[in-house]
């Protein structure tokens, strides 16, 4: 359903209940401000309080009408919603930008992100990326970059982001040294990334021998902390990871063994 | 370049710290731009570990970054859509895979003439709409698309190395 306005235009979004994209075009001067306030009135009203002001066709914002979006913005907020804008020229972006108006207002590429930025943030969507390669150490450091950056570009903090990228280190170190030697079987790596949590699952053809140690040292308080002798080099990965995170644990099966581990989101 | 190292002890006298190509590296990842410029560098340091150099690995990682761009933009149609990057690490090239759902039927379509456009038979318009398959093709060796009966859409790319550093199927 689409109502037409003077110059903006709502168009709702079928997938997102509490969403609606607002098309605006042309120069927003002082005389769309009206229009504009009654817009966010209306979104408010039907209990849309996460709006997308689609500025692809926008060719100037005046600083009126950026004070006006300020107070409908935070009309949202009040309302558990947010405003982004989408599709910003880069010259309309870079005034923003110079305004200080960035700091205020989420912007994203297309209306396609800011549906992504939505999910995440209103519907606090996990999402899931997976990667399957083969059992060599050399490929541990990119794996964990990729992570580490995910979990960044996600609004994760350093601190927090540092901490997963360990995480994902040990656990890739351990899923192809203890892999079946020789095998040529990939290791799985899956990371589920929400806004409150990260959860990362790795599963290796694993060596059966290694598998019941393995499942010992996960134990509770079995003092494998104490039992760590400062001039041992090995064998810290599983402890590290127990420190580091929120839940861990280890499935044997004839098939290979799979790792999870939970880190809660704390930054 | 393969060196001797002490073995770890695999039944195929290969170490877990040694690379021996081929080797494929497969990543699925959701329909969102956020994630492109991780997958991206991803793809890069997966070829500098692999003994390519910097020059390729950041050329390569041009050809995925504008693969994967144009598989979010208009082959994920819905909010579950994910992309397949399959990647497989030769000695002397690479050869990429990127999957998606398939767009709309005009999508395919511009797709589809784009991948066949040659460079004589442009105009102004077409060349202006596929720039990021012109830098594909630019930098690649084969370039060619695959639409099943489902619409699911693969683009497989083959890139040789350029550099001098081959002449070992191991990377230690």
């Amino acid at each position: 359903m689409t109502t037409k306005r003077t110059c903006i235009e709502i168009q709702e979004v079928a997938e997102a209940q509490t969403s609606a994209v607002l098309h605006l075009c042309g120069d927003l001067t002082s005389e769309c401000i009206k229009s504009i306030t009654e817009a966010f009135d209306s979104l408010i009203r039907q209990g849309k309080t996460f709006a997308i002001a689609d500025m692809s066709g926008v060719t100037l914002i005046s600083s009126a009408v950026l004070g006006e979006f300020m107070g409908c913005r935070r009309r949202l907020v009040e309302h558990g919603g947010e405003v982004v804008f989408s599709g910003l020229s880069l010259e309309l972006r870079s005034q923003l930008n110079l305004m200080g108006a960035t700091k205020i207002f989420r912007i994203c590429t297309d209306i396609r992100s800011a549906l992504n930025y939505y999910r995440w943030e209103i519907e606090r969507r996990s999402e899931t990326i997976s990667v399957s390669f083969p059992p060599s150490l050399k490929l541990v450091p990119p794996l964990r970059q990729l992570v580490s950056r995910i979990s960044r570009q996600k609004g994760y903090g350093h601190r927090d982001s540092f901490r997963i990228e360990t995480i994902v280190d040990e656990i890739c170190n351990n899923a192809v040294e203890h892999g079946i030697p020789g095998a040529s079987d990939p290791v799985d790596l899956s990371v589920t990334i929400d806004p409150d949590k990260i959860e990362i699952d790795i599963r290796n053809a694993s060596d059966p021998e290694k598998a019941a140690s393995l499942t010992a040292m996960l134990l509770p308080d079995n003092g494998e902390i104490d039992k760590l002798k400062p001039d041992v080099r090995r064998g810290r990965g599983l402890t590290l990871i127990k420190m580091l995170s929120d839940e861990l644990s280890v499935d044997c099966t004839s098939r290979g063994t799979s790792v999870h581990v939970k880190k809660i989101r704390e930054e | 370049m393969a060196k001797t190292e002490e073995q770890k002890g695999p039944s195929n006298g290969l170490s877990c710290n040694t690379i021996q190509f081929p080797f494929s590296v497969d990543i699925r990842f959701p329909g969102d731009l956020d994630y492109i410029p991780a997958v991206r560098k991803f793809i890069a340091e997966i070829l500098q570990v692999s003994n390519f150099d910097s020059k390729f690995a950041y050329r390569s990682e041009i050809i995925v970054d504008e693969l994967c761009t144009n598989a979010v933009i208009y082959g994920c149609r819905n909010d579950s859509a994910e992309v397949r990057l399959g990647s497989t690490i030769f000695e002397d090239h690479i050869e990429f895979t990127i999957q998606d759902q398939g767009g709309t039927k005009d999508h395919l379509r511009r797709l589809k003439s784009a991948v066949k456009r040659t460079d004589d038979i442009k105009s102004e318009s077409t060349r202006e709409e596929g720039l990021g398959l012109e830098i594909v093709r630019m930098l690649s060796e084969r370039l060619e698309v695959v639409i099943d009966e489902h619409d699911v859409t693969s683009i497989h790319v083959t890139r040789k190395r350029e550099d001098e550093r081959k002449g070992t199927n191991v990377v230690s």
